[in-house]
């Protein structure tokens, strides 16, 4: 019997079309445009100026807030430009453009003993190499990793539960060694928290190499889940894993569980063993219009036009493109944003799988929506008193404590835009 | 390549499960041709022109009103064709057809539209159009002497004239058996001709999941109870009246029903308590339909009461959120 949470729905999970794909290097860009807030926190301030010469690996950005990441140029090159530049969600963004030397040096990490780091040298090289949840949500990592209470799970997100996306699967298969020592550093740092793989049972590949690499260990363990979405949110995570809730309103911490997504694992064992900062990380490009689907390492910067024009272009009838999954992401109304830390997906839609934006309808009260809300809230309701104007109501229905997996609107027979009023309602 | 692609740009998710309002429509449309075509055998050619005459009612009424209060006709939501056909259903096969038109025109125009469409309505039209009719007898009765001369009819009424099972009861009557009851029986109104093809209706909704067990098996379990505990044939009560049609396609009705699964619990309970009520203490006529409306003026206040926590809220917290944290300053601006 597999684990999983309450409500949630299973949805296609498309994931055929890329999970089998190794994951390939993408040929060189021309040019990154690196934003230089990836991160939720304070802004970076710029550390370069236009004309400049960067190495790769050289910060451009950094901020002395604590709740912040720096971030890095994937390539050496010219800093061409630094100023706003349109990004993944649709807002422009302060970024600096790089022209990259065609010719780039051999970066060379060599490992050297981590295992004489105390924990604050350890969580300083974390920082220093501008790491943050790579799952999409963009928490800087060395922040997460030092809460206030006493941390019993450290759980290891592998779900991947948004359609489409497998970067998180090909992770597993092709860097498990990377991950686990970057689940045991982490888990070092939560004082030996126990570690738990929640991974859903689609990817049971992935399952079984983990399993064997772990059979050795006392504290870390694979826990299958069920293929059920949004089983890779962190509470519904949290619950199916270890069965604690989190109170609304309340951090995970505060039930002694820390959750942390595979990619970002990888990323820390890099950082720490190899004081290799985040600059690249595995993109799924995919969907009915993308001509060769697969999993591509991507430098951060590197622009959408760049990785769709170096794996074959698009189909003719594309349109529409979603930059992160289809359940979350955002659609791209040209190809100039950058594939930033936190972006695990790019999907091009043909006419026939594209959802457009359409006409909708009052609510009918189906109920579908309260059925499979993740966190139990009523957004038949919520939407109603959004339409209405009426955001005091829609905030005491839950519209506060609603995290946007998309359900919802996903199941809505009338086809109303809930997540988008529920947005309002938060704002209000 | 080229860059300016004409791109789709809304907002997540961008994925859809495909349901529309219109298939759960039409699906409730298929549901019911179980029970209209048993009586079409009963009652010949007087079933469908009584519902060719509540679907064109509905769907011009429809129209109409939303013409009239500026809004574009919806028709291919096909409510307006299943309110139609529930209106005809829920008359005898005998009833005049200016009558089934007016008790449509009031379900349409003022049940549903003029109280904004589709979703807005707090009753179900249906039956809040079939119940006016009802209670405005006297006032429509003068409709009577103006259409007589229009009057249509077909072989098949004189089958009707016989008492329906629930006068039956009431009237301590010998029943029918109990097998033929189920099967089919003649009698009452259209859609009180096969309990078992209102019941294969209902399994087909149950199966294309447009509805769930919680309202009508709440709701038949009351009456059953009931029914038994007050000395009558509870079977026979099931079986008979609107009950059955009541139970799965019109307490069931998404918009005017609690939005919870416990919700709708406490409403089919409390339907099938005012059944009984009616049918053991009351007037034998509709008991059904006026419980139902009854409960649906509740279904807000159901939905208040039973709203559920969010995920990880305790009870206590509930209670905090309307008080103010110890420590709290005060400020007073002018």
């Amino acid at each position: 019997m597999v684990k999983t949470f309450e409500r949630g729905i299973s949805i296609p999970d498309y994931k055929e079309l890329t999970e089998n794909m190794p994951i390939q290097d993408l040929p060189q860009p021309s040019e990154l445009i690196i934003p230089l807030r990836q991160h939720i926190g304070a802004p970076n301030r710029r550390l370069v100026s236009v004309g400049e010469r960067v190495k790769a690996g050289q910060i451009i950005g950094d901020s002395d807030a604590s709740v912040s990441a720096p971030v890095h140029a994937g390539l050496s090159g010219i800093v061409r430009e630094i100023g706003s530049r349109l990004t993944q969600t649709g807002q422009l963004e302060d970024c600096v453009v790089i022209e990259v030397d065609p010719e780039q040096e051999e970066l060379t990490c060599t490992a050297d003993d981590a295992t004489k780091l105390n924990k604050d040298e350890i969580v300083q090289r974390i920082r220093a190499a501008g790491i943050v949840g790579m799952g999409g949500a963009g928490f800087p990592t060395h922040i997460k990793i030092k809460p206030q209470t006493k941390v019993e799970y450290l759980i290891l997100n592998g779900c991947e539960c948004e359609p489409y996306l497998t970067c998180d699967h090909r992770l597993m298969l092709e860097y498990a060694d990377e991950m686990i020592a970057g689940a045991r550093i982490l888990s070092h740092l939560l004082d030996d928290a126990k570690v738990i793989f929640g991974i859903e049972v689609n990817k049971q590949d992935a399952i079984d190499l983990v399993r064997a690499k772990l059979e050795k260990e006392e504290r870390m363990e694979v826990v299958p889940l069920d293929v059920k979405y949004p089983q890779g949110a962190e509470k519904q995570l949290i619950y199916a894993a270890v069965g604690r809730s989190v109170p609304p309103g309340k951090l995970p911490a505060e039930v002694g569980v820390v959750v942390q997504n595979v990619a970002t694992a990888k990323a820390v064992a890099d950082a720490v063993i190899y004081r290799k900062p985040l600059t690249e990380r595995i993109v799924t490009l995919t969907g009915s219009a993308a001509v060769q689907p697969g999993n591509y390492r991507v430098v951060i910067g590197t622009t959408l036009a760049h990785l769709l024009e170096s794996t074959g272009g698009l189909k003719q009838d594309v349109a529409k493109i979603i930059m992160g999954g289809p359940m979350t992401g955002w659609a791209q109304k040209n190809l100039e944003a950058p594939i930033i830390k936190g972006c695990g997906g790019v999907i091009a839609l043909t006419r026939d799988q594209a959802v457009a934006a359409q006409e909708y309808y009052a609510c009918v009260r189906c109920g579908k929506c309260v059925d499979h809300c993740p966190m139990a809230l009523y957004p038949s309701y919520i939407g109603m008193y959004a339409e209405l104007g009426r955001y005091d109501l829609a905030q005491e229905w839950g519209a506060k404590d609603c995290f946007e997996c998309g359900i919802c609107a996903y199941v809505c027979p009338s086809h109303r835009p809930l997540i988008e009023f529920i947005r309002q309602s938060k704002r209000a | 390549m080229e860059r300016n692609l004409s791109l789709l740009v809304s907002t997540s998710p961008h994925l859809h499960a495909g349901d529309q309002v219109a298939t759960a429509m039409k699906d409730v449309i298929i549901a019911l041709m179980p029970v209209t075509l048993v009586a079409c055998y009963f009652f010949k050619f007087n079933v469908p022109f009584l519902i060719m005459v509540c679907i064109l009612t509905a769907m011009f009424t429809e129209v109409l009103f939303r013409r009239l209060m500026q809004k574009e006709p919806q028709l291919s939501d096909c409510s307006a064709i299943l309110t139609g056909l529930l209106v005809a259903l829920s008359f005898s096969a005998a009833t005049p057809w200016w009558l089934a038109a007016a008790a449509t025109f009031i379900a349409v125009g003022f049940a549903k539209e003029f109280l904004g469409g589709l979703g807005w309505n707090r009753f179900n039209p249906a039956l809040f159009g079939r119940v006016s009719v009802i209670v405005f007898a006297p006032w429509l009765t003068y409709l009577n002497n103006e259409f007589f001369y229009w009057r249509v009819s077909f072989p098949g009424i004189d089958t009707i004239t016989q008492a329906t099972p629930l006068t039956m009861l009431q009237m301590g009557l010998p029943l029918p058996n109990m097998g033929t009851f189920f099967i089919a029986t003649q009698g009452g109104g259209i859609a009180e001709s096969s309990a078992f093809a209102l019941l294969l209706g209902g399994a087909y909704l149950l199966y294309r999941k447009h509805i769930t067990w919680h309202i009508p098996v709440s709701m038949m379990a009351t009456v059953f109870i009931g029914t038994a505990l007050l000395g009558q044939h509870p079977v026979y009560h099931l079986l008979s009246g609107g009950l059955l049609l009541g139970a799965f396609y019109m307490a069931t009705d998404w918009v005017t029903s609690p939005i919870t699964k416990k919700g709708q619990i406490i409403f089919g309970v409390c339907i099938g308590i005012i059944v009984v009520i009616f049918r053991v203490l009351l007037a034998p006529t509709e008991g059904v339909a006026f419980a139902i409306l009854i409960m649906n003026a509740f279904v807000p206040l159901i939905d208040r009461l039973t709203k559920r926590l969010k995920f990880g809220e305790q009870k206590e917290q509930v209670i905090s959120q309307h008080t103010v944290p110890a420590g709290t300053k005060m400020t007073v601006k002018n």
